[in-house]
């Protein structure tokens, strides 16, 4: 197993750590700007993941009291007068990040706002949940279209793991639209029950 | 302006045992020209029934589908098939009957058959179709039998397009047992659909069949849940960024 790089794994944990992982690989695969790596990492990870460029910026923060990334200010290319902060990985990163691939990510709660819903809903809330199932349908739908379609072969590694990627949002949002359907049927079942 | 393709409160039962079950229970959309509309549902959700109906193969219960202003249920069965080999195409996976020995080529060819076009020109315009599917020449001449599901596939696109048609309807997109042949399909067909402007309609129990979809929509228990707010389908700019494409507001 890869060494822990730094003083603490604490930059591996906590709602952030895939983020954080993502963005190390990223800055370990080409150094750039703020708003060059928050657009590669959105490219790379899809639109559904609704990353603020501002979230970027505090996560390098993060990664830079690490040790693991180092932000200098250096002439832009197409003006030498003007400066911008350029991000580089250190001789941790690389280490970091192997360290982090083989960390056991835990399954993330299910923590879906429905459920919290669901588990309280009154029989006179039926007709309002059905119709907030319906709303979250429609949002699933949405964000799939969020998703960039293949455009290419897979021959490339980073291409293969890309298309990973959406098949796994794909593959959730599947799950959820089936699962809002199935239980728009069930409560609507029992509402037509309930009228006889 | 007239949509291409409408449906307008349609209805569909079906007989089970001693009851009816109902499929399609007030679906309403519309389909501009050069949409890719994407249905996702599961297995016996309805998807293909409304498919079916969209191609005037068979007729609502209740409701209207027209295609170009013209209701489809009022169309003789001459009109209704005129329309299939020419405006509109519809592929299923689980209509592929070639005749026997018959070869891929005359496969194609043979669907323009009622088009007055000589056997030289019919054959010259499947070579064309087959080869814009990818599907090269010397596969042309093999018996259509001999085909992979993934060769099957394009040669069902290109006798699809043969006919030039103004909507593609396709059930069930993701057949072939081989990722990236499906993801090659699925590129190939918003190509085509972008060159042609050509309205696509396609349902599949795969969401990732529906990749690139400028409208996605959903079937269950006979009800249509859709990305457009009144169920209305236009054509809307595409996202260049990333390839993807959004419907606007």
């Amino acid at each position: 197993m890869a060494e822990a790089t730094t003083n603490t794994r604490g930059w591996m944990r906590g709602a952030s750590a895939p983020l954080r992982g993502a963005l190390l690989g990223i800055v370990l695969e080409r150094p750039g700007h703020g708003g060059d790596l928050a657009s590669r990492l959105v490219a790379r990870l899809g639109a559904t993941w609704r990353i603020d460029t501002n979230d970027v910026y505090r996560l390098l923060d993060q990664l830079v009291a690490d040790g693991l990334v180092t932000a200098n200010e250096e002439p832009r290319r197409d003006n030498q007068r003007r400066t911008r902060v350029v991000y580089r990985p250190t001789d941790l990163t690389e280490n970091a990040l192997t360290a982090w691939m083989e960390t056991l990510l835990p399954r993330e709660p299910v923590r879906l706002g429905l459920h919290a819903k669901l588990v309280v809903a009154r029989d006179e809330d039926a007709p309002r949940l059905v119709a907030a199932l319906r709303d979250y349908e429609r949002e699933c739908l949405r964000l799939a279209q969020l998703v960039a379609p293949t455009t290419h072969e897979m021959r490339s590694w980073t291409a293969l793991v890309m298309d990973c990627t959406r098949d796994a949002v794909w593959r959730q949002l599947q799950s959820d639209v089936d699962w809002a359907a199935l239980t728009r049927r069930r409560i609507n079942e029992r509402m037509r029950t309930r009228e006889r | 302006m007239t949509p291409l393709l409408s449906f307008a409160n349609v209805g569909k039962r079906f007989p089970d045992g001693g009851r009816e079950i109902t499929v399609l229970d007030g679906v309403s959309f519309e389909v501009e020209a050069g949409v890719f509309v994407g249905l996702y549902g599961a297995r016996r959700s309805g998807k293909s029934t409304l498919l079916r109906l969209a191609a005037g193969i068979e007729r609502p219960d209740t409701g209207t589908v027209r295609f170009d202003g013209r209701v489809l249920s009022t169309m003789t069965g001459s009109q209704r098939g005129r329309l299939l080999r020419r405006d509109l195409a519809f592929m299923a996976s689980g209509d592929w009957r070639p005749n026997p020995g018959e070869s891929v080529v005359d496969h194609v060819a043979m669907s323009l058959g009622s088009e007055g076009l000589t056997v030289r020109d019919a054959r010259r315009r499947a070579l064309g179709a087959l080869e814009r599917v990818g599907v090269t020449a010397t596969c042309g001449s093999e018996p259509a039998g001999s085909l992979s599901l993934a060769e099957r596939t394009l040669v069902m696109l290109a006798r699809a397009l043969v006919h030039d048609p103004r909507v593609l309807l396709v059930d069930e997109p993701a057949v072939m047992p081989s990722l990236s042949d499906r993801n090659r399909f699925y590129v190939l067909l918003r190509e085509l659909a972008g060159e042609r402007n050509m309205a696509l309609l396609v349902v599949s129990e795969e969401m990732g069949a529906l990749q690139g979809a400028g409208v996605m929509m959903s079937i269950s228990d006979g009800e249509v849940c859709t990305t457009e707010e009144r169920g209305t389908v236009v054509p809307l700019p595409r996202r260049s960024a990333g390839g993807a494409e959004r419907p606007g507001r």
